[in-house]
């Protein structure tokens, strides 16, 4: 899904304050640390009714617009105020249920059309007031598409819909191939068989309803203000006056969410027991918020996560304050495989198994930030257990987490170098992310390549430049990016491998398949995977495909990252474990 | 009449990092009312510090003062700050040498005097300010009212002294300390400002004491002249008497080197060879001796007391020389 | 004095768009990110992203879009619109600017309090253990990092993590107009952990000054006339002391209205620093190119203040 930066200035942030703690834990298990405080997601979880939550940030969402956000921390507020066809329940990270969808997704046989039925009673906020229908999904998927409203990834899930292409270049007004052939049923007409994967996206913000009469002036804009001016048709509305002009939100500042006064608990799982939620953006000192958070001032956390001092200390003091879940994410340092040294396999294998992964982990605090990855699919994802578990896929070069120079060795002679270490004297671009922990990575993963007597270059620019002017663009012929990773978008595995490894997703700008790995029989492979059907075949198919990416050694992987979430004890912490953080609308205050 | 000030055995140093300073090195004198006392010497020979110890001055931590100076019989150097403050500007008043530095820069003509007007009388602003045109006429400027509006830096250094003048003369002191009041003016402006001070003097009836370097300078307005050198009075006598006998090499030195009218032209003027002493470790015996044409045999060793020329006269010196040997010379 | 103020006011002008110029080439020129790439989100297609760079303008050469940017700023007062957020710069800027003014305000008050009074009496008592103690002390003031010690002021005094609880810690900024009390009390420590470095330079600044003043000789007159001499230190020394700290408190004061990003950030105080720091961070030109082009004019401004000012104050600038 979303490459691990979105919300750049919080994940800074966040950097800069774990600077401190980089060198981490010496423990050199590395086996996963046991799941501490075990906090109860169940939906049937009776809470309290009423009250206050605030919820402290560091930084602000990545747009206040449903449909253009595409961070976790925005999506937190999103599926509160938001309801798409579907959505996830907070103890369930793999299958979604209907939320403006009155049942599962109809994907016909061949996969190209996808055909839900929708409720009839799910009514927007103030001042729309009216009963969301078929056409204001069609209508919100549309605007996805605008430039004005910039969606990061309605072309990668929604780009097989019939006539996206027409509605983009202006030459039609709607895209043709959404049908609304009454107020409760749309149909997606696709030009190919990814029904499947189209099925799932819907659980994205990006079906949630949006009414076009009311928001099309705001979409005229220049970015569209429809953010400003948003109606909710979830439980929760950012505050806003008699107009619909957001007044709840000020960006750097705060996110007031109120009641959505139409909405209706009888149409909806969700519970929605608190009245009020602010949340208070701008906490860049992640260790004093997170102490507030302890200590009851606040009463979770938003976009942050404890930094490892913190978490350290709640971990020996107050576990059941803290929530880890997997964050079905991974970190990598890419290797540019179309480029010496690197476009020869031997020589990539070699790199990676001379890379001391733990050394790695330990800047960015050890075990308890997660397991080390030993292929692609990360823990909680289908395709997972098939492709290896925790112990990976059975590569030689990636079975000793410290590295083993010998076997790096012989790769390298295998791969041209007599002396297993390599001859070349060019200085070899390596782009990474400056300050904090994502510093120290970067100089570390320079530290093992220098083992294998390569001299890498390493060039600090700050994290959006290094993926928009440096490693998302194959023209900045980068050789080594070591501060990338990835986050699913849901839980299917596609979602994982193909943006990274697909050869055929190689883009001049924003490419996300950093190693631009193409090798023809993986990209085939993954064709074929995104037209299968059902959740056991898709799993089984992907798990294959992470096996020979992994084979071809385009990328050192070295964590799958958990997400820490902490509470103060005056809150019943509910965690969404598909988004990776609290879920609005099933915490209650005690 | 008895003396107004009385000065006895005066001495004052300084602690300083780089050891004791003794500035004034046990000085007496006195001055009558209405006479004027001349103080003479070269920068450093502890003239100032002198004056700026009997008006309590110098006062502060590191430094150390003993002695009398009577005024008005009480001893000025056992007042408390109080008392001395009341004195100060009022009984006793000061001239300095630098009129633009002496002025504050910041504040007009006007104000400063009616300061030192209103510090010491319980008048009203105006009343002080019609009083401070009134001085500045007294001294000379034309269009007082306008002045009293203007800053130091609008004025000439002349008229600059001219108003320091009417500041220390505004509440009729008994006593007027003036330091080197001219060194800083031009040569056609110093002998204006002499006479002004001379001349309102004489309508006053204040006492004086002029400190200069200048031996021309004393020439003019003192009765009675002390030469210091090195923190102490190495010559004293009335100006008459210094003038036409010098008897200490150091005063025939400083009459040598200023230019005099009645002297031979062809005969060049002798600056005094030499540099003045350290004050912290001066030369033994006689301070002079190092830069002293006739110094012999005991000058080095012997500290010179000053004793009367001749028995029972007024003109003092310090020397180790016979008189007829310092006579001899000239 | 009016010719001088507006041949003052017409150089404002001219640095103000010289500021601007550079904040844009620097911008182009520099590895800050492709905000029409951000936008884009993953794996568009060429058209999409040319698409959104015409949107944002960004497909223009700098020099247009530098033009059409000054265009609107000088005959609309509009600063442009937030790639980031779509709001307007200007109520952007307009809405974090009370946070800005209370906080370095309030510091302003105290270290000038604070800074003027140590400074005197570490002056009147030169070489004393109060003097040495008091500007040893103002040297560890000066030296110490500010984020550290607001750091350290929040462990040690805030309510809710404070060893002793007794003040509102981060996070509790409350507009004056919201509630003057709670304003005030969220901005004690805020205003302590700012004025500290600023006392600490001003009173030094100020010891240094005064003792220096002190020998003058016309302060020498003032005690021969026989001022008291509280009134010889207050009303002459510090009148000519305090002068240059003038030139010095405009332009500290216009730098700190600009943002003080170091307190705003601990403390989370929703002031133009911090929005200054979030628009670098993620490259929002507009936001960049408003907040670098308020606190140049704060500077620029608070410069032209300063010198008409201390033309009151010194009489000898006034008069030549």
């Amino acid at each position: 899904m979303k490459p691990i930066r979105v919300c750049s200035a919080a994940l800074l942030a966040l950097l800069v304050s774990l600077t401190v703690a980089a060198c981490g834990s010496s423990d050199s298990s590395s086996e996963a640390p046991a799941k501490v405080g075990a906090v109860p997601t169940e939906q049937s979880l009776t809470g309290k009714t009423g009250g206050k939550l605030t919820v402290i940030a560091s930084s602000d969402v990545d747009y206040i617009d449903p449909g253009a956000a595409y961070y976790q921390f925005t999506f937190m507020v999103t599926y509160a105020t938001q309801r798409p066809l579907y959505s996830f329940g907070p103890d369930d990270a793999i299958d979604a249920v209907p939320d403006l969808a009155t049942q599962a997704p109809d994907v016909s046989s061949d996969g190209k059309t996808v055909t839900v039925k929708i409720k009839p009673d799910v009514k927007f906020s103030p001042p729309v007031n009216r009963a969301a229908t078929s056409a204001d999904v069609k209508y919100a998927v549309e605007r996805a598409f605008l430039p004005t409203v910039g969606n990061g990834y309605a072309g990668a899930y929604f780009g097989d819909i019939i006539g996206v292409q027409e509605f983009q270049d202006g030459k039609a007004k709607e895209i043709s191939g959404i049908d609304t052939p009454d107020d409760t049923t749309i149909v997606f007409n696709l030009s190919r068989g990814s029904g499947g994967v189209v099925a799932g996206a819907l659980a994205l913000p990006i079906s949630a309803p949006v009414p076009q009469e009311y928001a099309a002036k705001f979409d005229a804009k220049n970015p569209s203000t429809y953010g400003m001016n948003q109606v909710a048709t979830g439980p929760y509305m950012i505050e806003a006056d008699a107009d619909g002009a957001v007044t709840g939100y000020e960006p750097g500042k705060k996110i007031d969410l109120v009641r959505n006064p139409n909405w209706d608990s009888a149409t909806d799982y969700r519970k929605a027991y608190l009245d009020t939620i602010n949340v208070e953006e701008g906490n860049e000192d992640t260790t004093v918020a997170s102490r507030q958070i302890l200590s009851g001032t606040a009463q979770v956390n938003g976009d942050f996560g404890p930094p490892p001092p913190v978490l350290k200390q709640v971990v020996g003091s107050t576990p059941d304050q803290l929530a880890l879940t997997p964050s079905g994410g991974l970190r990598y340092v890419a290797l540019n495989t179309t480029m010496a040294p690197f476009d020869n396999l031997d020589v990539r294998k070699a790199v990676l198994a001379v890379f001391d992964r733990e050394a790695m982990r330990a800047t960015r605090g050890g075990p308890l930030l997660g397991p080390i990855a030993n292929h692609f699919i990360p823990p909680e994802m289908g395709g997972f257990d098939e492709a290896g578990g925790l112990t990976g896929t059975g590569v030689d070069f990636l079975k000793y987490p410290k590295g083993n120079l010998a076997l790096a060795k012989e790769y390298m002679k295998k791969g041209g170098f007599p002396s297993g270490l390599y001859t070349g004297t060019e200085d070899l671009l390596m782009v990474g992310t400056s300050g904090g922990v994502a510093q120290k990575s970067a100089e570390v993963a320079a530290a093992q390549l220098e083992k294998l007597g390569f001299k890498p270059k390493l060039r600090l620019v700050t994290q959006d430049a290094m993926y928009t002017k440096f490693c998302s663009v194959p023209k900045a012929k980068v050789i080594i990016c070591p501060n990338v990773g990835w986050l699913k978008d849901f839980a299917d595995p596609q979602t994982i491998l193909d943006p990274t490894f697909n050869g055929q997703n190689i883009v001049d700008v924003n490419n996300s398949n950093w190693p631009q790995l193409n090798v023809e029989a993986i990209n085939s492979a993954m064709d074929k995977a995104a037209l299968v059907v059902g959740a056991d075949a898709r799993n089984q198919a992907w798990a294959d495909i992470d096996r020979q990416v992994t084979a071809q050694a385009p990328a050192v992987p070295w964590i799958w990252d958990d997400t820490a979430n902490i509470r103060s004890v005056d809150v019943v912490g509910v965690i969404n474990k598909f988004n990776g953080n609290w879920d609005l609308s099933f915490t209650s205050l005690k | 009449m008895s003396a107004l000030l009385t000065v006895n055995d005066l001495k004052v140093s300084f602690n300083t990092d780089d050891g004791v300073v003794r500035a004034v090195d046990g000085i007496s004198y006195s001055v009558e009312p209405g006479a004027t006392l001349g103080i003479v010497g070269e920068s450093g020979s502890g003239k100032t510090v002198g004056t700026m110890t009997i008006m309590g001055l110098t006062r502060a931590a590191n430094t150390e003062i003993s002695g009398q100076a009577i005024f008005d019989g009480e001893d000025l150097l056992r007042a408390s700050e109080q008392q001395m403050r009341a004195i100060r500007g009022d009984e006793i008043a000061m001239i300095f040498q630098d009129p633009l530095a002496s002025l504050h820069p910041f504040f007009t003509i006007g104000a400063q005097l009616v300061e030192a007007i209103r510090v010491h009388n319980d008048v009203s602003k105006a009343a002080a300010r019609t009083r401070s045109a009134e001085l500045l006429t007294m001294v000379g400027l034309s269009d007082p009212k306008q002045r009293l509006s203007s800053y130091p830096h609008q004025f000439s250094g002349g008229m600059r002294q001219r108003v320091m003048i009417a500041m220390a003369l505004a509440n009729e002191p008994r006593l007027l300390i003036a330091d080197e009041p001219t060194t800083a003016l031009d040569v056609t402006v110093q002998a204006q400002i002499l006479e002004l001070i001379a001349e309102l003097q004489a309508q006053s009836g204040t006492a004086m004491i002029i400190i200069t370097h200048d031996l021309g300078v004393v020439a003019e307005v003192a009765d009675e002249i002390a030469v210091m050198y090195a923190g102490r009075i190495v010559e004293q006598g009335s100006a008459t008497e210094l003038f036409s006998s010098p008897q200490h090499p150091y005063t025939r030195a400083l009459l040598d080197s200023i230019p005099r009218l009645d002297r031979d032209r062809s005969r060049a003027l002798e600056p005094i060879a030499g540099r003045p002493p350290s004050l912290i470790s001066p030369p033994s015996g006689c301070a002079f001796h190092p830069r002293c044409p006739l110094a012999f045999g005991r000058c080095p060793d012997e500290l010179p007391a000053l004793e009367p020329t001749a028995p029972g006269s007024q003109h003092l010196v310090a020397c180790l020389l016979s008189s007829e040997s310092r006579s001899a010379e000239r | 004095m009016i010719r001088y103020i507006l041949r003052r006011l017409l150089w404002v002008v001219f640095l103000l768009f010289a500021v601007s110029l550079i904040t844009f080439v620097i911008f182009y020129l520099l590895p800050s990110a492709d905000p029409a790439a951000l936008r884009a989100g993953r794996q568009p297609n060429p058209a999409l992203v040319e698409s959104i760079r015409h949107q944002l303008g960004l497909d223009q050469p700098w020099y247009v879009q530098y033009g059409r940017y000054m265009k609107n700023l000088v005959f609309h007062f509009d600063f442009g619109f937030s790639y980031q957020n779509g709001v307007p710069v200007r109520q952007l800027i307009f809405s974090r600017l009370p946070a800005s003014i209370s906080l370095a305000a309030g510091a302003a008050v105290l270290w000038l309090v604070v800074g003027i009074g140590v400074g005197v009496i570490a002056a009147v008592r030169p070489r004393t253990k109060l003097d040495r103690a008091s500007m040893g002390l103002a040297l560890v003031g000066i030296s110490a990092p500010v984020y550290w010690l607001g750091l350290v002021a929040l462990y040690l005094f805030s309510a809710d993590i404070g060893l002793i609880p007794i003040l509102p810690g981060a996070n509790s900024y409350v507009p004056l107009s919201e509630d003057p009390a709670a304003w005030f009390t969220s901005l004690i420590m805020p205003w302590c952990v700012l004025a500290v470095s600023f006392a600490a330079f001003y009173s030094r600044l100020l010891r240094g000054n005064l003792t220096e003043v002190l020998s003058e000789d016309y302060i020498r007159t003032a005690r021969a006339k026989g001022l008291s001499e509280r009134r010889v230190v207050f009303r002459h020394g510090l009148r000519s002391a305090i002068t240059p700290i003038v030139t010095i408190f405009g332009l500290d004061l216009g730098i700190l209205l600009g943002g003080a990003i170091l307190t705003e950030t601990v403390f989370n105080i929703p002031g133009i620093g911090r929005l200054s720091y979030a628009s670098i961070v993620r490259s929002d030109l507009p936001v960049i190119q408003g907040t670098v082009l308020l606190g140049a004019f704060f500077i620029v401004f608070a410069n032209l203040l300063v010198d008409i000012f201390y033309a009151f104050l010194d009489p000898r600038v006034r008069y030549q």
